[in-house]
């Protein structure tokens, strides 16, 4: 199935180095997916799709282009090329466009990461219909206040062949295995809040099947009744499903791209110690089963165990090719692969024997965010102001669910009054943020 | 292109052939089908470090096969248009329905020519990447020759035109060529040693006319303006309080307060918060708002949406009283009502949602200053980045990346980088002053609602007597 996109790919590096180009990056990919949807008790939507996608980065020159396309008949492809590399020639001249170093390159497999199931195509429609009828049915006529129910069960098989003229050539394979969930329950006056759950693995054995429904109903009916706070400060725990929001601007802020543009609060602090030194931020690319593991990045380039922030010291940014050049300082990797954090060196793993329960328990009184509503980061500064939805608690025990709250504060500020990291990501996203505690935090209320 | 013939002859397809494929994705009993062809090609050019550094090319082609039954939905799409592969993705999507014993009857095709609602009188495929050029490098020189602070200038030209080819099973069959582009500028400035940053943007459904001097010129300038009034800006003290929403971009208010729980798919399903409101009065009398997809060149508009309905005038909210959710065939047959036109998608890889278009307030009686001098103690707001909302709950936020104290009717200090949030219904009742500058906001508005969709916003300046500010305590 995937040999005729490897032979597009190299047939698409030729004709663009026979056009004029001196260097050529060629991705082609395929993604296949299916998903079925109830809705309450009835089946509510089914999609199935086959996609795929031919990828040209061109270097003539010294000008570079990005271009793609669906369309690889031979004729129709070579006409393509012939324009792009036309319209590649007409930008500026910029010797820092290069493919990156060879000995940077991932140079072969070392072992199986697992990531495809070979089982993929043997999950019959009927057993994908059947998954999401059964979610459903544990929400659905459970409970009085449930207005609305939706479950889905999603699979996708995703294919991706890599090549470029300085020699590099890779190919990846992943599937990955969804069930999701809403539920919907009816309040005090019109409000009808909301709660979603959702497991998802890379292999349809492991891939957990019961309770998502369940744990969805519940997430909603405890939502209700919730009552505005008085503006103050209150510690702050952050659920493992959204944590990640809170780690996200500061590997923006490390991106290279935003280094290059000055565009970022963290420019000019590689081997600063701006955080507690007992904090680190790690990216672990080589996790067998994980779902952002990976060999190389978007350029080849081989990925490798690295402290992003190590005892509290900004230790690297994320720098391609391009903006080493630009910078002047050596390629790291385009972004983390397999993130998480914690106080000590210690890569999170899934015992969870300090989870959110425990941490409630060692912060008194406060916030348990359990979801972000809107809001945004400065770039320049780290100052943040987020919507939130949670809970207040008291001596680690939930009182009430909490409604229109933002908390506000500056995102290094917020990592020096970190309190505690917990040791229970959840194993269902790229980025294993365990559930995280700071002191002292800026929300506003009443 | 928007010849029929041409549109049939770039897909590759005969009426024939369209009614074949609908009759194969009807074959199961399903009560409606249709049949979304789309050919777009998209070009960007970039500008950094004041030199052209990258320049792209996309093109993307497909076709989506839609199947309804009741409620119920099939959808498959393939990007190869040969009869094989479309007749495989009308069978899968035909599988959503279960009476293979129902006869559908012979199929009609009749060209349904709907009113224009954009045209590109210059085609951006006329022009090559060195017409585009000097405008980028004319945004550059003017930002940098404006204020000494400017570090660095970052923009962008994005064009495209996508062709569609629709055709159902009510025997609907139109074209459209659908032209877009954004223009967009940031700005980085620095000062004792203080960095801030700024953004501009604007974007029709337009041909390569849209790139004047002027409108770099007004980008330039408003990048500079809202990159400088941030220094100085500091955050106010949180809580509750009134805000004035300025004219235009505070549009974003209406989309995410109350634009998306109006959308009758989750009315239909009973989980937004105005599911029980149809024909209530919900907020002033002084207040109308309008969902718009007939605006000529509107970054939101459209001439008949993805299920081919003709586009047109909404009014969500008619003198307070709510007056029309916004539907697409799904919700429309449930509320036995006529679809509004809001059935769009972000490309034939998706299935028709209720999507806005413009989304914006009438203007009232009052007057801006007035509005201003009522407001002993408060903030002014007209600079937003983004907004979400939890339809359920209704509650909903937009993040102000800058506007001013209100202090005994006055504005007062720059206030910069909070997030505002509310409550939907009750955002709406607290509006209690609507001004006479009603403005339609032309950036890049892109909703976001499981599929991206290209949207604009508008509003006069209003007052809403309570909001909870993001700020210092």
């Amino acid at each position: 199935m995937f040999a005729n996109l490897k032979e597009t790919a190299r047939r698409a590096m030729d004709t663009a180095r026979k056009e004029g180009c001196q260097d050529v990056r060629v991705g082609s990919d395929m993604l296949i997916q299916s998903s079925f949807s109830v809705r309450n008790d009835k089946l509510d939507r089914l999609h199935q799709s086959t996609g795929s996608s031919l990828y040209l980065q061109l270097y003539v020159d010294g000008r570079y282009g990005y271009f793609s396309t669906n369309r690889t008949e031979e004729k129709e492809l070579s006409s393509f090329i012939k324009n792009a590399v036309e319209a590649t020639r007409l930008i500026s001249y910029d010797p820092d466009r290069v493919l990156p170093q060879k000995e940077l390159y991932f140079k072969g497999k070392e072992f199986d990461l697992k990531q495809f199931d070979n089982s993929y195509d043997l999950v019959t429609p009927e057993q994908k219909k059947e998954i999401a009828f059964s979610c459903a049915a544990e929400m659905f006529g459970k409970d009085k206040k449930v207005v609305s129910v939706n479950c889905e069960y999603g699979d996708s098989m995703e294919y991706y062949y890599m090549a470029d003229t300085g020699g590099f050539e890779g190919e990846m394979k992943q599937t990955l295995f969804t069930i999701s969930s809403e539920c919907t329950v009816k309040d005090r006056g019109d409000a009808r809040p909301e709660a979603w759950w959702y497991e998802s693995s890379l292999m349809y054995d492991s891939l957990i099947k019961e309770g998502i429904g369940s744990k969805a109903m519940e997430r909603a009916l405890s939502r209700l009744n919730p009552r505005k706070m008085k503006s103050g400060k209150y510690n702050m725990v952050i659920e493992n499903t959204v944590a990640s929001r809170v780690v996200s601007p500061i590997i923006s802020a490390l991106n290279g791209s935003a280094i290059q543009q000055k565009n970022s609060f963290l420019e000019g602090k590689l081997g600063s110690r701006l955080f507690p030194d007992n904090l680190y931020f790690m990216d672990r690319p080589h996790i067998i089963g994980a779902e952002g593991s990976r060999f190389y990045d978007g350029e080849g380039i081989a990925t490798k165990n690295l402290n992003i922030i190590e005892a509290g010291v900004i230790n690297t940014y994320f720098i391609n090719t391009y903006n080493s050049r630009k910078l002047g300082i050596p390629v790291t990797i385009e972004g983390p692969s397999v993130l998480s954090c914690s106080l000590g060196e210690n890569f999170p793993s899934e015992s969870s024997v300090n989870g959110v329960s425990e941490i409630l328990g060692k912060m008194e009184r406060g916030i348990l965010v359990t979801g972000f509503n809107g809001g945004n980061t400065n770039s320049s500064s780290g100052d943040f102001s987020f919507g939130v939805q949670g809970f207040y608690f008291e001596n680690g025990k939930i009182l009430h669910p909490i409604k229109e709250m933002n908390v506000t504060g500056n995102i290094i500020t917020l990592w020096n009054n970190v309190a505690h990291i917990g040791d229970d990501p959840r194993m269902t996203s790229r980025w294993l943020i365990p559930t995280l505690a700071f002191e002292s935090v800026n929300f506003n209320g009443n | 292109m928007n010849h029929p013939e041409e549109m049939k002859a770039l897909f590759g397809v005969s009426e024939e052939d369209l009614k074949r494929l609908v009759s194969i994705a009807l074959s199961n009993g399903g009560d409606y089908a249709d049949l979304y062809f789309e050919h777009s090609i998209s070009n960007e050019l970039t500008l950094r470090d004041s030199e052209i550094n990258g320049a792209g090319t996309h093109i993307d082609y497909g076709v989506g096969i839609r199947v309804l039954s009741g409620e119920k939905t099939g959808y498959a799409y393939t990007e190869i248009t040969t009869m094989k592969e479309m007749e495989r993705a009308a069978r899968t999507a035909s599988a959503i329905a279960s009476d293979p014993g129902r006869n559908i009857g012979p199929l009609n095709l009749s060209l349904k020519d709907f009113p224009k609602r954009y045209k590109a009188f210059v085609p951006w495929a006329d022009k090559s990447v060195s017409d585009r050029i000097p405008f980028l490098r004319e945004m550059d020189s003017l930002v940098f020759s404006a204020d000494s602070r400017v570090n660095k200038v970052m923009a962008r030209i994005s064009d495209s035109n996508t062709n569609i080819l629709f055709y159902n099973s009510d025997g609907v069959f139109a074209t459209d060529e659908r032209p877009m582009c954004s223009v967009a500028v940031t700005c980085i400035m620095k000062a004792d040693g203080v960095t801030e940053n700024g953004s501009a943007s604007r974007s029709f459904r337009s041909g390569f006319e849209m790139l004047t001097g002027e409108l770099i010129k007004e980008l330039a300038d408003e990048v500079v303006s809202k990159t400088s009034m941030q220094f100085g800006a500091l955050r106010p003290s949180g809580g509750e309080m009134p805000v004035v929403m300025g004219s235009g971009s505070s549009g974003i208010l209406l989309h995410e307060a109350i634009g998306h729980a109006f959308e009758a798919d989750f009315n239909r399903l009973g989980t937004s918060i105005f599911s029980d409101k149809l024909g209530k009065k919900i907020c002033s009398s002084d207040i109308s708002v309008v969902d718009d997809g007939t605006i000529f060149a509107n970054r939101g508009s459209i001439s008949f949406d993805d299920e081919g309905i003709e586009s047109q005038k909404t009014y969500m909210v008619k003198d307070g009283i709510l007056n029309s959710y916004l539907h697409d065939r799904i919700s429309a047959e449930y509320y036995k009502t006529s679809p509004t036109g809001n059935g769009r998608r972000e490309s034939f890889r998706h299935m028709p949602l209720p999507r806005m278009r413009a989304t914006y307030m009438e203007g009232g009686s009052a007057k801006e200053s007035e509005i201003i001098a009522s407001v002993k103690r408060g903030i002014f707001v007209d600079n937003f980045s983004n907004g979400q909302v939890q339809i359920g709950a209704g509650d909903f936020t937009f993040f102000v990346k800058s506007g001013y104290l209100i202090e005994n009717g006055k504005l007062t200090s720059p206030v910069k980088d909070i997030n505002i949030i509310g409550n939907g219904p009750e955002a709406l009742a607290d509006i209690v002053a609507v001004a006479d500058n009603p403005v339609i906001d032309n950036g890049t508005w892109t909703c976001g609602k499981e599929q991206y969709c290209a949207v604009s916003c508008g509003m006069p300046t209003v007052l809403v007597n309570k909001l909870t500010v993001g700020g210092v305590n």
